[in-house]
């Protein structure tokens, strides 16, 4: 009996929450990191590996091509948090509200891309953004009278590319993410605003917004990652690891194209610690700054 | 909603031109969005050689379409058996993945949101920090494990290193904190227990978030591939991604059954989606709140 | 509203168990729930392994409908085989079944399984390094074989003595390709890839209002670059259509570059010994030779960077282009992708920079290996070297994956090589077995793949073939300097 009344009590009550993350933590995680993380100070081999201590760290950030990497998953980054978080959240809103009809089907459209497997919408993008002129793209710009262009060589374009494919694919993911939030919200609230007359914007901006919070910084810590770790997306679009001038290389792209690609999993798993570096510190600088640590004041 | 009716009470005018400016933007964004798909499931109806001689040509020309890919994807041919082979393993994995996540995940964010305790946020970091570490470079040793384990070739093998998913236990954390707390102390007061008061009375809340997790985290594991890949050896365990890869080669692209493969596979996630979205819909109702 | 809640994770995990043929696992699972946190990932992880189970002992009790990859006889050695091509996987299976018959002491029972391209190379080489789960035979392409043979004889079985008997008629060239860095055969090629020129004979003789046979006459005595750009500005003249090229050059491919090397016994990669050298002058030529003809207007850049992909299918299709160098396996784009263009094009012989050279190289392909965890290495290296490199063997490749055989003796075999009801030999004007012997075996060069290829591929590939060709004027000095230092950064 009194095992139940420990188990049951406030203070041990968490603790068996968690067990189950402490336990895949300790079973599936711990290992692989360290492996992982001892890697990265290797030169591993078919033969055998040999202790390198930081040169594959140093060669990673004396090459070029890396810092190429890093700078296109960065503007990828910085875009897609520009354009999948205020959009989707405008659109759940809008969504959320009387004025929409239909609301079932337009979800359900909405939501198909992501359900679509990479590599077929990877592949139909591919030939939507073909250099040759049966691609819906040269076909709008022959439309206009501006001739082909090739979308898939140059930066901006490619970069275009990759970034209507993110907005189709997560438009409406993340849409899903800002309607789940919106039902968390006390309706009460929006009944109180009302009685003191605010407009729609006041309500957006006084109540929806702050208590759509927890959502956003959800939705910001994911984009973060997902934006500086994308790959598969490049992949399917240039069929392959290769872009013209690197445009479409991404930092995992990158870890596949001198790591996997080329067996050298120690160099690899340094691409990997960098990237998991740069992800922790602006999700713990961003979470931090938005209050996510804070203890609960009651 | 209760709060929108509050808002409009009145069939004005200016309501009905609110709402066909309103379903016009979404109807018009979905078309936008909807095309790639459309083109998809044209290129389905097509031959192979179609796709190749005229790209993803947008026309409804029935002299080029043909069912033939379908009926061939139906004609229960070896091609057509290893499908739906494919298939049904997919739908196992996922279905009993998505159950098993959304429980686990949800109790753990549960300990992570509804109690004050030191350890919480140094676990919580611990969360998001393998959120964030690319899985490639732990496919090896954790491949080296799932073997020690025994668990190589086997579904469990592959489920069981995903069921503790960072980001849907974020998820629900930030969807928990949203939560009055109120409701536990109110609930402690009448006698429950805190196991109680999780299933009983906060889980219900959380529908919203079950719902969105659920259709998010079956489309992840619908999807996946280079995991399974690994643990999984010889066809008859394939999943339905795995087997639709092996028809692109640097020998050639079989179209024909790639898209109609691909097109067909999206109906179980779509019905999952469609079951599921219905709940994010009558979430934390005002009622339960007011009590 | 809970147990509306309840009622639809129960109905989810019921379909679950009914799938699976298993009544309550599943169910079971998710009503534990409500006993507690850690109860409940008990009972799931149980839950999840019935279910495995119960999915498992269905895929045995349906064993008869489940369309099977395994071949040949039940008693026989067990062999386990991995590709990412399905028809690969089908080319053993039916060799298994002719062993079994001429070898009825050392039968084998094979399972070929077939992998996406990508993740099966990096499965098995996790398996390889993990020391445990690689199978007893496995496909290997040629891109990605360099990661592989780096494991020598500690991950492979040498194919010396079991190769032994084939070596004497079989192309070096593609012997030496799949060569470990200790001098032994690791790998058994499927096809020698040989690079060869497909023109378009049907357009060529519209435009230029003659007959297919004067066309043809006129494509025969082609032999040097020089006579190819001739050719091609009498077409360009005739059809004198701004849009319509001779040919097209690759910004997404070195295939030209290592035929140009081959003409010159170049090698980029400077073999295992290294080092790697891009700065060759048959590079340079070529590269100077293709700016020039995009500058004149006889060359256009292939549109998304090669020929081997949607786009350029169409613009084959099209008749943008009308010849265009590529390794004989292209063959089979234009059976599966091409249909309409049938009886349209005529192989030949590669031009040279100088007569005499040599004019083709083996180009692509996949080696065929043996792991040093097979059970049965000496059976698997055997029979993998007969099943690609005997009569019967060939036979079988050339029928049902259309590639070049590796085995010469069977190129001069008129059975073999002028079989009227093969559809290659159909589907060209000429004999392609014909262009081969005229080549000659020792004609065809040999494409070193070392640890430093993939990065001279991508490096050409990204930027430096980009540099040069989409900017004709850019200097062909500068950028294969560029491409040097970015090599030299590796090795």
């Amino acid at each position: 009996m009194k095992g139940k009344k420990f188990v049951y009590s406030q203070k041990v009550a968490p603790y068996v929450f968690v067990v189950p993350f402490i336990l895949s933590f300790a079973i599936f995680w711990i290992y692989p990191l360290i492996t992982a993380f001892t890697m990265s100070f290797q030169d591993i081999g078919a033969i055998d590996s040999e202790w390198i201590g930081f040169k594959n760290y140093t060669k990673l950030l004396k090459d070029k091509v890396f810092l190429i990497a890093v700078a296109n998953s960065a503007k990828y980054m910085f875009f897609t948090l520009v354009l999948l978080i205020p959009f989707p959240m405008l659109f759940a809103v809008l969504m959320d509200s009387n004025v929409v009809k239909a609301k079932g089907v337009w979800k359900a459209l909405l939501y198909m891309p992501a359900l679509t497997s990479v590599v077929i919408s990877g592949t139909l993008f591919r030939l939507m953004f073909t250099e040759y002129k049966t691609g819906q793209m040269n076909l709008i710009t022959q439309a206009l009278g501006l001739g082909t262009y090739k979308w898939l060589k140059n930066g901006w374009s490619g970069m275009l590319a990759l970034l209507i494919l993110a907005c189709w694919r997560w438009t409406g993911v993340n849409m899903l993410y800002f309607l789940s939030g919106l039902k968390a919200i006390d309706t009460s609230l929006y009944e109180a605003a009302d009685i003191d007359g605010a407009t729609p914007v006041q309500k957006f901006f006084y109540v929806t917004l702050p208590l759509l919070k927890p959502t956003t910084i959800y939705v910001l810590t994911i984009s973060v990652y997902a934006g500086l770790a994308m790959f598969l997306e490049s992949y399917m679009l240039w069929a392959g690891n290769s872009s013209p001038n690197n445009i479409g290389l991404t930092i995992v792209g990158y870890l596949y194209k001198r790591g996997i690609e080329k067996n050298n999993m120690g160099y690899a798993c340094a691409v990997g610690v960098v990237l998991l570096i740069v992800a922790l510190i602006i999700n713990f600088t961003q979470l931090i700054l938005n209050g996510t640590f804070k203890k609960e004041e009651d | 909603m209760e709060n929108t009716k509050v808002r409009n009470l009145s069939h004005s005018p200016r309501r009905i031109i609110g709402s066909i400016f309103g379903t016009g933007f979404f109807a018009a964004l979905c078309a936008i969005i909807v095309f790639p798909v459309l083109a998809g499931l044209l290129a389905s109806f097509r031959p192979g050689t179609e796709l190749i001689r005229r790209g993803l040509a947008i026309d409804f020309n029935p002299k080029t379409m043909t069912l033939a890919n379908y009926a061939y994807l139906f004609g229960g041919n070896a091609d057509s058996k290893k499908y739906f082979m494919w298939y049904r393993n997919s739908l196992v994995i996922t279905i009993v993945s998505v159950v098993v996540t959304l429980l686990i995940c949800y109790f753990v964010a549960y300990g992570l949101t509804m109690y004050d305790y030191k350890l919480k946020n140094f676990l919580f970091t611990l969360v998001l920090a393998t959120m964030m570490v690319p899985f490639e470079i732990l496919m090896l040793p954790m491949y080296k494990e799932i073997i020690k384990l025994g668990l190589i070739d086997t579904y469990t093998g592959v489920i069981i290193t995903g069921v503790v998913n960072a980001s849907t236990v974020f998820f629900f954390r930030q969807y928990l904190s949203g939560l009055p707390k109120e409701l536990l102390s109110a609930a402690r007061i009448d006698g429950a227990n805190e196991y109680y008061i999780s299933v009983k009375i906060i889980l219900p809340l959380a529908k919203p978030a079950f719902a969105s997790m659920g259709i998010l985290s079956a489309m992840g594991t619908w999807n996946a591939i280079l995991w399974p890949l690994l643990v999984l050896k010889g066809a008859e365990k394939f999943t339905l991604p795995i087997g639709l890869n092996t028809l692109l080669t640097p020998y050639g692209n079989n179209y024909d059954v790639l898209i109609a493969g691909s097109m067909f596979g999206i109906l179980p996630i779509f019905i999952i989606f469609l079951l599921f979205q219905k709940y994010i819909i009558d979430g934390m109702t005002a009622g339960a709140v007011k009590g | 509203m809970k147990k509306k809640y309840v009622g639809v994770l129960l109905s989810v995990a019921m379909v679950a168990s009914l799938l699976a043929g298993c009544g309550s696992g599943a169910a079971d699972g998710a009503a534990a729930a409500d006993a507690g946190a850690d109860a409940a990932v008990e009972a799931t992880e149980e839950a999840a392994e019935e279910v495995a189970e119960a999915a498992e002992g269905e895929a045995e009790a349906a064993e008869e409908e489940i369309p099977t990859s395994t071949f040949g006889d039940a008693n026989g050695t067990h062999l386990e085989m991995w590709t990412f091509v399905e028809l690969h996987g089908q080319h053993y299976g039916k060799m298994a079944e002719i062993w079994n018959e001429q070898n009825p002491d050392r039968t084998i029972e094979i399972t070929c399984t077939t992998y996406p391209y990508g993740d099966m190379h990096t499965k098995l080489l996790t398996s390889l390094e993990a020391g445990t789960g690689a199978p007893d035979i496995c496909d290997v392409e040629v891109g990605q074989y360099p990661n592989v043979v780096a494991g020598l004889d500690k991950w492979l079985v040498p194919l010396d003595s079991a190769a032994e008997p084939y070596m004497a008629t079989m192309v070096p060239a593609r012997m030496q390709t799949y060569q470990g860095s200790d001098g032994h055969y690791y790998g058994a090629p499927y096809h020698v890839g040989a690079t060869a020129m497909y023109y378009n004979v049907a357009a060529m003789a519209e435009a230029m209002g003659i007959s297919n046979d004067e066309v043809i006459a006129k494509i025969d005595s082609v032999v040097t670059w020089d006579d190819y750009v001739k050719l091609g500005e009498e077409y360009k003249a005739a059809i004198g259509a701004d849009d319509k090229y001779w040919t097209s050059v690759d910004t997404g491919g070195v295939d030209w570059l290592w035929i140009a090397m081959a003409e010159y016994g170049d090698d980029w990669t400077g073999g295992f010994e290294g080092p790697a050298n891009v700065k060759l002058d048959s590079v340079k030529k070529m590269l100077t030779m293709q700016q020039d003809w995009l500058k004149s207007g006889l060359a256009m850049i292939s549109p998304d960077g090669h020929v081997d992909l949607e786009a350029g299918f169409q613009n084959i299709m099209d008749h943008n282009i009308v010849s265009f160098p590529k390794a004989l396996w292209f063959m089979s784009r234009f059976t599966n992708y091409m249909p309409e263009e049938k009886g349209n094009w005529y192989i030949a012989k590669c031009p040279v920079f100088e007569a005499g050279q040599k004019c083709s190289v083996g180009i692509g392909g996949t080696g065929t290996v043996v792991t040093q965890q097979s059970q049965a290495k000496d059976l698997a290296a055997e029979f993998l070297c007969w099943a690609k490199m005997s009569d019967e063997g060939e036979q079988n490749i050339w029928d049902t994956l259309g590639f070049d055989v590796c085995n010469t003796a069977q190129w001069s075999d008129d059975a073999f090589a002028h079989d009227d009801n093969n559809q290659f030999n159909q589907y060209f004007i000429n004999y392609p077995y014909d262009v081969l012997n005229e080549i000659g075996m020792d004609n065809i060069g040999k494409i070193s793949v070392v640890a430093i290829s993939p990065t001279i591929n991508e490096y050409m590939c990204t930027t430096t073939l980009n540099e040069v060709l989409e900017d004709p004027d850019y200097s062909v000095d500068d950028a294969l300097q560029e491409c040097q230092d970015a090599v030299d950064m590796e090795q």
